[in-house]
């Protein structure tokens, strides 16, 4: 088991090298349709200067990482000397029209940006728009605008294409060569990010190496606790052969392994996913949830951040090409979107996969 | 105090609460008393604020309609999913929404008119039945992919600075109040509502009238979902979740009593724009939707204890005149 | 002659009964231990609040508000225990329950001697309690691991088992405590007024009932047994989020009336809400089992047997009600159907 989870995190780390090393083409490759006259070839180190209003929008309250966004934005928010992001959100993830009024207030306001990580789908298009109309900038993070339309930039804190992969290495490494049947917990079915994720994972599964794999079925939790934690006990109910549940929303991984604990099917069903190791660290001990992956909100937060002061205060431009450093975080380039039709993004990377072993230096 | 005069005060304390609430924000925020401030104010509620037109009728009507939020979801989710089936015109689509909705609307009603059972408990049953009929039309997912005219007919302005369902919002406020306060219908709704008994021994045909409201109240609550459903863009089935207790909320701040046979639209409108405004205030201070609700219960419970005190100061001041009459 | 109650909730189990075998034929290794367990496990907190919403409802009023209480009792409790975490088992859920039962106070009060319809108070109360645990606590959630481990392993705990089935210690505890309060509600002459006084308010308070001390006590008692719902929460779900028990309100009032309690008031039992709430339950943990019903028709299928279990209720009741008179003499079977007579007798 030890060399199998060893090998796993090599595969992820390599796979990562390599999405980069793919990036790098995608760009060259591009480089000719010379979009906006940006900057090209030249970094920009974002300073501090002027001051900068703005909210944090993640797609509700009450989620550890979300909180831990809040602070990277906080942390970044102090080294460039602006005033503080306002951490605004819903007070459920269930109900996506919360964001969309905070983001048509926004115009109201006028703030000068608002970072969103986008749980309302297509629906907050309405919002994005009238923000926009009344000069606000709108940069996404963990979760895009579908359309890329009024969006400034997505910071994405992995690509997302990748993450399928890294979630069928896990799946594999879990259930063994035999395979065997899997299903999906995710969050709102409006999230952009999830089905992003869900959509590489059952990509990332056609390939020959994962053919033991039977995806049986998909629900959503909302990230909601109660929900996600019957939703895991449905699908234990509805598909008596289940042996994992993959589940790429800290909410519902945790939610998933406290049911399979609680009704002591752990030895049957594993969970797996994207998790918090604060919220894992018990289950993934017990062998309930061996392996799952994340990676640092905190410095999303962060990122995102510099991103939207670079850009309120026009040291950076919104286009293709654009190299910039951003603090701590150091140097990354803006390119297309590969996963949308149209939209700029920065991957932050990388992914951490814990198991047992390295989850308490976590 | 008699009916007419409790309204009348009620109307006036509305219209004061009002005023002071627009005051204060305006003095909060200066952009406020911006036009475009003002149909952000209908902004996320105009569907509830349609349906809260109907609810009026149904209340003073002696009965309460539990249902109209899974309604609304229910006629979204007929039409998001006939259309992304793809075999009937979107146009075909809209009707056959609003045709369902509007039938749910009677089948709760028939249940009440014949059966006798309270309205609270059909409804009720109606609440889960039909957000799991919205359930299994639009399942988990969410569906949308409306053709371009439907989704600016929910966004975009029509006329001056008014989407369309601002402007369907006052033409309906209007129609209401003609129908409510000035036909017999609206007479007989408030008959009803005071005594059915005596309504009927008037030869009133309470079972018919009860049937037409809740049909109503069905078909109002179908347009507000498939406009809901425009200006979102895509359906799923727990949309305007928990919408039934703002709307009745706004209906009995109106003055409108639970009981039924009193109330003025006058006051459910006046009270429509109470609500809109402090949580468009509050808003705008970053307060939480979870929060400004709060403080509208709060705003429901002391209108009725302050009518309360008023009506027992009126009662004793009549008592100890009454007894100073006959010393 | 059987009393209207017991028939009731005779007829009540024997559609239970049927459930469980109708499921059993449509499902596969139906009968077991483990839907046994899961039934009862989830029932608890509905059974509880079933029975709060009954004991309102029976005074012709209703209340919206426990949902709201189950959410703010369960978060409170948590957090203290969370800063607490020595606190002995009883003192927490005394917490809980006393949370609970100021929060129906304030309810009972406005009710009872403000005079403002429980409708319009619970709807506040149901916004306000809510708004209150939002606006202090703003997003943050309690999480599992943050709790006493007795906490969470509460709801794991049996009492005995028999094979596959396990007799959770906490359905026993919720059924010991519907059945002391049936007793009661039976027995005792506060329980017979709690009828009267929904029954026929003018006439019980013409024979001098204590209605606004009768209508602020069954607020009071909601409260605190959403309270200790509240903390049956929190011991299940170890994460609590400020939402938490959002909804819970239409659950109990559906399995109070399914259970035979009359939302006019004066009519219906504990024991009947209980078997309300058990009945709700096993249909929705059974509908998930049967392959050809997918999980999207419960809501539907639910909502429609509630319907039905109503209409059905009401038709029959007249049915039962006219063939009893045709019987009997019409005094008796006005005797029947009122309680009103057995209050006046007792004065």
């Amino acid at each position: 088991m030890k060399i199998r989870q060893h090998v796993a995190l090599l595969v992820a780390i390599g796979i990562l090298i390599a999405a980069c090393g793919d990036d790098d083409d995608s760009e060259t490759g591009t480089a000719d349709e010379g979009g906006g006259g940006g900057a090209s070839g030249e970094t920009v180190t974002i300073e501090s200067g002027d001051d900068m209003s703005s909210i944090l929008l993640p797609k509700c309250l009450g989620i550890a990482v979300f909180d831990q966004a809040n602070e990277g934005a906080q942390e970044a928010a102090g080294e460039l000397g602006t005033s503080e992001p306002e951490f605004l959100g819903p007070a459920t993830c269930e109900d996506p029209t919360g964001q969309i009024d905070t983001m048509t207030n926004a115009g109201t306001q006028g703030v000068d940006a608002v970072m969103i990580s986008n749980n309302a789908g297509e629906q907050i298009q309405s919002g994005v728009d009238s923000a926009v109309d009344a000069g606000v900038s709108v940069v996404s993070w963990d979760s895009p605008i579908p359309s890329g339309e009024g969006e400034s930039l997505f910071v994405a804190q992995v690509d997302f294409d990748e993450t399928g992969v890294v979630m069928a290495d896990m799946a594999i490494d879990i259930m063994g060569e035999d395979g065997g049947e899997l299903a999906i917990l995710s969050a709102s079915p409006d999230a952009a990010n999830q089905n992003a994720w869900i959509d590489a994972f059952e990509t990332a599964l056609q390939d020959p190496q994962y053919a033991s794999i039977e995806l049986v079925d998909t629900v959503y939790g909302n990230d909601d606790a109660d929900e996600s934690y019957n939703q895991a006990l449905g699908l234990v109910d509805s598909h008596p052969d289940l042996e994992l549940i993959m589940a790429p929303t800290t909410v519902g991984i945790a939610a998933a392994a406290k049911a399979m604990t609680d009704e002591g099917l752990c030895d049957t069903v594993k969970v797996s996913g994207l998790g918090l190791p604060d919220e894992m660290r018990e289950y993934t001990e017990s062998g309930c949830a061996p392996e799952f992956a994340l990676w640092s909100f905190v410095d999303l937060g962060y990122l995102t951040y510099y991103v939207t002061y670079g850009l309120v205060t026009g040291q950076l431009d919104a286009s293709e090409g654009q190299a910039f450093v951003a603090g701590r975080m150091g140097e990354y380039t803006i390119e297309t979107d590969p996963t949308r039709d149209q939209g700029l993004r920065i991957v932050m990377g990388p992914f951490t996969v814990y198991t047992a072993e390295n989850i308490d230096q976590a | 105090m008699p009916e007419a005069l409790r309204t009348r005060t009620w109307e006036l304390l509305l219209a004061a609460v009002l005023v002071a609430t627009v005051v204060y924000n305006a003095t909060q925020s200066p952009v406020y008393l911006d036009v475009d401030n003002f149909v952000n104010l209908f902004h996320l509620s105009i569907e509830k604020v349609i349906v809260a037109i109907a609810m009026t009728f149904v209340i003073v009507n002696g009965e309460i309609d539990l249902s109209v939020a899974s309604v609304m979801a229910f006629a979204a989710a007929v039409l998001a999913s006939l259309h992304e089936g793809g075999a009937v015109p979107f146009a075909v689509a809209i009707v056959i929404a609003l045709a369902a909705a509007t039938g749910a609307g009677l089948l709760q009603g028939f249940i009440v008119a014949k059966t006798g059972l309270p309205s609270l408990v059909v409804t009720l049953a109606g609440l889960i039945a039909f957000r799991g009929a919205a359930r299994v039309l639009v399942e988990d997912r969410s569906v949308g992919d409306f053709p371009d005219w439907f989704r600016s007919l929910g966004r975009d302005e029509i006329l001056g600075p008014l989407p369309f369902a601002v402007i369907l919002f006052f033409v309906g406020l209007v129609v209401g109040g003609i129908v409510l306060h000035r036909s017999t219908f609206g007479r007989v709704v408030y008959v009803i509502g005071d005594n059915p008994e005596v309504a009927r021994y008037s030869g009133i045909d309470v079972a018919r009238v009860k049937l037409t409201l809740f049909g109503l109240s069905g078909f109002v609550a179908g347009v507000a979902g498939v406009l809901f459903a425009a200006r979102l863009g895509s359906v799923r089935a727990n949309i305007a979740e928990g919408f039934e207790l703002d709307i009745i909320t706004m209906v009995l701040l109106g003055g409108v009593s639970i009981f039924g046979g009193s109330g003025s639209l006058l006051g459910v409108a006046l009270s429509i724009f109470v609500v809109l405004n402090i949580r468009n205030g509050l808003g705008l201070a970053n307060v939480e939707a979870s929060v400004q609700t709060g403080v509208i219960g709060a705003l429901l419970i002391l209108s009725v204890l302050a009518q309360n005190l008023v009506d027992r100061a009126l009662a004793l001041s009549q008592h100890l005149q009454d007894k100073r009459g006959t010393t | 002659m059987i009393r209207p109650e017991r028939l009731k909730e005779l007829s009540l189990a024997a559609i239970l009964v049927l459930t469980v075998l109708l499921f059993s034929l449509l499902v596969e290794d139906y009968i077991s231990g483990r839907i046994f367990n899961r039934v009862t496990t989830s029932v608890v907190i509905t059974a509880i609040l079933a029975a709060a919403q009954t004991l309102v409802i029976l005074t012709r009023n209703v209340d919206l508000s426990v949902g709201s209480i189950v959410g703010v009792t369960a978060y409170v409790t948590g957090d203290y225990l969370v800063g607490h975490p020595d606190t002995p088992a009883l003192v927490a859920v005394g917490l809980a329950v006393l949370l609970g039962c100021g929060l129906g106070v304030v309810n009972g009060v406005l009710v009872a001697y403000g005079r403002v319809p429980a409708i319009v108070v619970t709807l506040g109360t149901l916004a306000i309690y809510r708004s209150w645990l939002i606006d202090h606590y703003g997003g943050r959630t309690i999480t599992t691991d943050s709790l006493p481990p007795w906490v969470v392993e509460f709801p794991g705990r049996t009492l005995v088992s028999l094979g596959d089935l396990d007799l959770r210690a906490v359905f026993v505890i919720v059924v010991v405590i519907v059945a002391l309060l049936q007793l009661a509600l039976g027995r005792l002459r506060w329980g017979r007024r709690l009828y009267a006084i929904g029954s026929n308010p003018e006439a019980a308070v013409q024979a001098g009932l204590p209605r606004q001390r009768l209508v602020f006590g069954a607020f009071a008692a909601s409260g605190a047994l959403s309270g200790l719902a509240g903390f049956l929460f929190l011991s299940r779900f170890g994460t609590i989020t400020v939402v938490a028990g959002q909804g819970l309100e239409l659950d109990s009032v559906a399995a109070a009336v399914v259970g035979g309690v009359s939302i006019l008031g004066g009519a219906g039992t504990l024991l009947g809400a209980f078997l309300g709430a058990l009945l709700i339950d096993v249909l929705d943990q059974s509908l998930v089992r049967v392959e050809q019903v997918s999980e999207f028709w419960r809501n539907a299928i639910l909502g429609t047997l509630i319907l039905v279990a109503v209409v059905g209720d009401v038709t029959l009741g007249r049915w039962f009600r006219r063939r009893l008179s045709a019987q009997a003499r019409p005094e008796t079977a006005e005797v029947a159907q009122s309680t009103t007579v057995a209050v006046v007798g007792d004065a």
